[in-house]
């Protein structure tokens, strides 16, 4: 390097900074100006656009690539996701015989139709998107980013949309529910969803229908304290979900108590099938109707039985399913955030998983208490 | 710094020893066995005191001292009586005074007559247990023991080690999962003093304290009889109700309050929670408000206890309960 460098590095660097400098002013002058047009309605010119959905691309890759995907193909997991997929995407991403809402399609980027027009993402691809969402495009994160249970549902959904057929998708999405067809002055004058997005029927089944996925609780005959404290905590996000929240928060007080009152006065649903595995049950009952003191694990029925407080749900005849996700959450530190899952978080940490396999398979398999119908 | 000040500095700093000067210290023995150890304590100081004098003497020696005493100090006799024969005689001496003193605490395990009590350590408290010819008693984090009679503890652990500590009335012996250890010991007169568990157990450990209450005989008696009763039937609408509130809530999973459904065995039984003199391990004396404040909030009192916080109640539910459990005598 000759003397002269020195003077020479300190003036390009003063130059390098100027120009900067003068950039940043020009953008903020440009921005300032109000010349830009941020008009959706008027698309993005192709290099920008091409810009972006490769930026786009590459950035869902490299998030993804810690992400290990589960077994996807369980017909629960479907359900669940076709049910979600009906009330909070179809809107934008439209579904087998739903179109995409004529104002989604306005939107920039417009939202891909996901029935017909999925790009051939990963598995744990769509996941990423699912949970974080995608900033500048109007697709928003999962309401609850913690519960990875709900979002794989979503993926294994939409992994089968695309060989869906129009009644196979509406009886995954609407379950026993059917929109009666109304008369001219109904479709005048009653506000009502053609869709159907807000029925909890559409999971939890109503009357003497159950729910359509082994994922979702049973309410039949649920106190119904319960049932509203639920309600409530799910509607303030107390209790994190991102299926339950959006779907509960529009209810005001009074239609929680409608509604938590109708599902405790139906008859509780006709217990599962008990187990083959006999070793599996016997520790089951042992849990639950006596514990596991030495591991300083209480018996279930203490609280859960026919006499507890109203505020407790009754587990007979429960999801084994739905209660293994529960006790997992628990154990993984999620939803002790609610007065209930404070007192059974630290429980579930004391159990090992086949202490929940077995206690969740036995108390499926126990008939629930006709007498707990109707009981405020 | 002057003296005077940092003799101030050092008399501060000594404060937290006199606090437990009289209900939790080795320096104020109130039974023989403890007595005996106090004694051993002091001799051993007093020998040891002697030791750090001479060789704090022959070291200033063999720095400066004259010629001579320097050359002694150096000679292999010097060595050999001064590094070998003294300390073996002297540790010899000490071993031996120390087994005569204790051997009053070495263990028959079944003497005849002495009252046997069995304690368990468990995550963060104590269960204690009397044999009794009228029934179960059964209670926690408090012991009563009859002043003069002598007693035998057999102290086992739930879950890890343990270590049972009376200061005031005897040594220190580990609760070691799947064995029985022993301690014996005797109070010599009427007392309250308090124990510790003395052996780092996990999260609350320094929270893991007990009362012993030292009674005269008949009072004891007395006690011990009222003990083995199940409990009383509630007599207000109010205690009926804590009652109800009680076992409807699933409390019975993990306590046992004999005489009603609560049967549970996962934490302390509470048959008798109103006669203790504190609720939630020595953290609090047992009123109605610091019953429901565990009930509510006890991670906050003893932070890192197995008891779920139990946010659930109404005010005036909780308080039901609290009336209820607090009236239990």
């Amino acid at each position: 390097m000759t003397t002269a460098a020195p003077g020479r590095l300190a003036t390009m660097a003063v130059w390098t900074l100027a120009s900067m400098a003068g950039l940043a002013l020009a953008l903020f002058l440009f921005a300032w100006s109000g010349l830009y047009n941020v008009a959706a309605s008027r698309g993005h010119w192709a290099v920008v656009e091409w810009l972006l959905a490769f930026g786009m691309r590459n950035s869902v890759e490299l998030r993804a690539m810690p992400i290990r995907a589960p077994a996807l193909d369980d017909p629960d997991l479907v359900k669940l996701g076709a049910a979600h997929f009906h009330g909070g995407c179809a809107f934008c991403h439209g579904a087998p015989g739903i179109p995409v809402s004529p104002i989604a399609q306005q939107m920039l980027p417009p939202p891909p139709e996901l029935a017909t027009s999925m790009r051939p993402w990963k598995d744990e691809e769509i996941f990423w998107i699912v949970q974080h969402g995608i900033k500048y495009t109007g697709m928003p994160g999962w309401v609850a980013l913690e519960r990875a249970d709900e979002i794989w549902a979503v993926v294994a959904f939409l992994k089968r949309m695309p060989q869906m057929s129009a009644s196979s998708y509406s009886e995954l999405a609407l379950g026993s529910v059917r929109s009666a067809s109304q008369d001219g002055k109904a479709l005048a004058t009653v506000e009502s969803d053609p869709q159907s997005t807000g029925a909890c029927a559409r999971c939890h089944g109503a009357e003497a229908d159950g729910p359509t996925s082994a994922l979702v609780p049973r309410l039949h005959g649920q106190p119904a304290e319960f049932l509203a404290t639920s309600l409530r905590d799910y509607a303030s996000g107390i209790r994190r979900s991102g299926i339950m929240q959006p779907l509960a928060a529009p209810l005001d007080s009074e239609d929680i108590r409608r509604l938590a009152d109708y599902y405790a006065r139906l008859s509780p649903l006709k217990q599962h099938a008990a187990a083959p595995d006999k070793s599996l049950l016997e520790r089951g009952q042992q849990l639950a109707t006596v514990g596991d003191p030495a591991n300083g694990v209480p018996a279930c029925n203490t609280c859960h039985g026919r006499e507890a407080l109203a505020r407790y749900p009754r587990l007979a005849g429960q999801s084994a399913l739905y209660m293994t996700g529960q006790l997992q959450l628990w154990r993984a530190g999620h939803q002790a955030s609610t007065d209930g899952g404070a007192i059974m978080a630290p429980i579930a940490q004391r159990l090992s998983d086949r202490d929940i396999a077995a206690v969740t398979a036995y108390l499926a398999s126990v008939a629930a208490d006709p007498a707990a119908t109707g009981r405020p | 710094m002057t003296a005077v000040r940092r003799l101030q500095l050092l008399a501060l700093a000594a404060l937290p020893l006199t606090s437990c000067a009289d209900h939790q210290s080795v320096l104020n023995p109130r039974g023989p066995e403890a007595l005996q150890l106090a004694q051993l304590s002091w001799f051993l100081f007093a020998v040891c005191t002697f030791v750090l004098v001479v060789v704090v003497v022959a070291a200033a020696a063999a720095i400066r001292g004259p010629a001579g005493a320097r050359a002694m100090l150096a000679s292999p006799r010097a060595v050999v009586w001064a590094g070998i024969v003294f300390p073996a005689v002297t540790l010899t001496g000490l071993l031996i005074c120390g087994v005569w003193l204790t051997r009053a605490a070495a263990v028959p395990a079944d003497e005849p007559g002495a009252l046997r009590i069995t304690v368990v350590g468990e995550q963060w408290w104590w269960r204690v247990h009397y044999p009794h010819p009228g029934g179960t008693v059964a209670t926690a984090n408090e012991i009563r023991i009859p002043a003069g009679r002598t007693l035998v503890f057999a102290l086992q652990s739930a879950d890890v080690i343990h270590s049972f500590w009376v200061p005031n009335l005897g040594g220190k012996v580990d609760m070691i999962p799947g064995r029985t250890t022993y301690l014996r010991l005797r109070a010599a007169e009427p007392g309250v003093f308090r124990g510790q568990c003395a052996e780092f157990c996990g999260g609350p450990h320094g929270l893991m304290a007990l009362r012993v209450v030292v009674l005269p005989p008949s009072q004891f008696e007395a006690w011990l009889e009222a003990q083995t009763r199940v409990a009383a039937e509630p007599s207000s609408p109010a205690t009926r109700r804590g009652r109800d509130l009680f076992v409807a809530a699933g409390c019975g999973a993990c306590h046992t309050i004999r005489g009603t459904p609560a049967t549970g065995v996962v934490g302390p039984d509470l048959t008798h929670l109103g006669s203790r003199l504190s609720v939630g391990v020595d953290t609090s004396p047992v009123t109605q408000a610091n019953i429901a404040r565990f009930i509510r909030d006890g991670q906050h009192v003893k932070p890192g206890n197995l008891m779920p916080p139990f946010r659930i109640f109404a005010a005036d539910d909780l308080d039901a309960i609290a009336v209820y459990l607090a009236g239990l005598q």
